[in-house]
């Protein structure tokens, strides 16, 4: 057998049902040798290791999502995700990005409706962490534009910058999971949150931003300009105050350098 | 989610610059893991140096703060896990990119990889997998280590692997290929004793004998690490976890190859269940001691 054809079998074992390896296609079986340890154990080795080191990275990615759903669900979910969604590359800093659509198919967690969603703000600060460094914007630098330009002026956000809103109290339901205690209830129906994640002292954070705020960093980030990112927001929220929002986030290095 | 259509690369911080490699004066060195990053600054460590997998820092992130800060204090050697030089298929040129970048901030001593494969068409199977020892294989194999040692401008390290799967079309045994690998692409071999300790088991080959065949012009760096053993079918399984000390046969093997080789520098490996940072570097002090009681035997020989 060419290693050509190899690959792809062996490739094609691995990502089919567990019960397959217990059978190997007769081609592979032939190519393959076997002895006191059988043929299904050493190709379950290599199985257990592809599917248990890319469930443990998920894991980490997505601990509030294994807290809410307990460690067998999240292992059987995470398999399904693995089999039908292996990595594409050799680095994996990004891998599990699509389990909150995922996630929205998957019949078994569709009792839970805010799942996609935590999926989601859990891959933003994955993302979030992985980000290049990146320069602010400071104070000075936007004091040097001058005025007449302003409106026209584009600001990006930092890299490890992302916005994340929900009908549901997605940082609520992350601090309940980690201050678990079994005879305490979290209202789901305490309204939404638009939250901004980044990165602070090396790790991320997360801050729930008021919404015409979030609005107009999403604006910003979309490619509006200052005066078109103003003028849509001024729209929805009239008090919207442009100056103490910019200020805000000109001390938190929210905004990418020009 | 939303944000950065529009994002560009520039205006990176720049990490260093670093000295220049130097092959430790230390010979034993630990893999930098993320819980013991704060613990590794901060104490005063007897190791010549540091291994980390450059795919966990490509493209930049919080993690660089910690490798640049450690690289101030320790030599480097970057151990990849991720170019699948045994595929049928061309090495992806994103991922020598990003290598790349890091070599060049980082000046490792050591670049290294595995004589294994893990991607397949759309896939990539995040392990390191078995190939045929056949001629076809080294000359895939070999392709794809120049390819990387051309973009890179040096030659690599690559490591014999743990394996579970042996292959009837085998046209040599793990040893002479890589052997052979080597000759053929000037690369050096980066041994790995509980990967051999490993495969021997599991194949029922000689451990000893593997060394015996290495040709010690190839060698330039060392691997050790725990594995576990597993009742299966009519017999044991031995399984490469990176999880637990080395065990006693695993440390016999060393000293046979530190006699063989000489000393090259040594890694102990600990990935999954990584204990305290006192417990690896306690590994770490084992090892130091076999080269030292070796280097002793030796001194002893040289006077008779």
């Amino acid at each position: 057998m060419q290693l050509n054809e190899f690959q792809e079998r062996f490739k094609a074992l691995m990502l089919d049902n567990p019960k397959a390896l217990d059978t190997p296609p007769e081609e592979l079986a032939q190519f393959c040798k076997a002895d006191s340890i059988t043929l299904p154990t050493r190709l379950k080795v290599y199985r257990n290791n592809i599917v248990g080191s890319l469930t443990d990275m998920l894991k980490t990615t997505f601990p509030t999502i294994e807290a809410l759903v307990g460690e067998q669900f999240f292992e059987m979910l995470a398999r399904s995700f693995i089999l039908q969604h292996p990595p594409s590359k050799g680095v994996l800093s990004h891998y599990g990005d699509g389990m909150d659509a995922f996630i929205k198919e998957f019949e078994l967690a569709k009792s839970l409706p805010y799942l996609p969603d935590i999926a989601t703000y859990e891959i933003a600060k994955n993302h979030s962490y992985h980000a290049a460094d990146d320069l602010p914007l400071t104070t000075e630098q936007l004091a040097a534009v001058p005025i007449e330009d302003l409106d026209t002026l584009h600001i990006g956000l930092r890299a490890y910058v992302f916005l994340v809103a929900s009908k549901y109290p997605l940082t609520a339901i992350e601090e309940f999971c980690k201050n678990k205690k079994t005879d305490e209830t979290l209202n789901l129906d305490q309204g939404g949150e638009s939250l901004m994640v980044f990165r602070s002292s090396l790790d991320t954070k997360t801050d729930i931003l008021a919404k015409d705020e979030f609005e107009f960093l999403r604006q910003l980030s979309e490619g509006a300009s200052l005066g078109e990112a103003t003028e849509t927001v001024l729209s929805h929220h009239p008090d919207f105050n442009i100056q103490a929002v910019l200020q805000k986030h000109l001390a938190l290095e929210t905004f990418r350098a020009l | 989610m939303t944000g950065h259509t529009i994002h560009t690369n520039e205006a990176v911080h720049t990490y260093g610059p670093f000295p220049p490699a130097s092959r430790p004066s230390e010979p034993v060195g630990i893999g930098l893991r993320y819980p013991h990053y704060q613990e590794v600054l901060e104490t005063d460590l007897e190791l010549g140096w540091l291994e980390v997998h450059p795919e966990n820092y490509f493209g930049g992130g919080a993690h660089r703060h910690f490798l640049s800060e450690a690289r101030k204090t320790y030599n480097l050697s970057l151990h990849a896990v991720g170019l699948s030089l045994g595929s049928d298929e061309p090495v992806s040129e994103e991922h020598l990119r990003g290598f790349k970048e890091l070599i060049d901030i980082y000046q490792p001593f050591n670049v290294s990889d595995h004589a294994s494969w893990s991607a397949s068409g759309n896939a990539h199977l995040n392990d390191l997998l078995p190939m045929p020892y056949t001629q076809e294989s080294l000359d895939k194999l070999a392709r794809n280590i120049e390819t990387t040692q051309e973009y890179f401008g040096r030659t690599i390290l690559v490591e014999n692997p743990s394996t579970y799967l042996a292959f009837e079309g085998n046209e040599m045994h793990e040893d002479e290929f890589m052997n052979r690998i080597a000759e053929m692409t000037g690369c050096g071999i980066l041994l790995d004793l509980n990967n051999i300790y490993v495969q021997a088991h599991n194949h029922g080959y000689d451990a000893w004998s593997y060394i015996d065949t290495i040709d010690a012009r190839h060698v330039g760096e060392m691997h050790l690490a725990g594995h576990i053993e597993q009742d299966a079918d009519d017999g044991v399984i031995l399984i490469d976890t990176h999880s637990r000390p080395v065990k006693g046969d695993v440390w016999d093997l060393y000293a046979h190859a530190v006699r063989k080789f000489g000393v090259a520098p040594t890694l102990i490996e600990w990935d999954t269940d990584i204990p305290d940072l006192k417990t690896l570097v306690g590994e770490a002090d084992k090892a130091r001691a076999i080269i030292a009681d070796i280097g002793a035997e030796s001194l002893a020989h040289a006077a008779e």
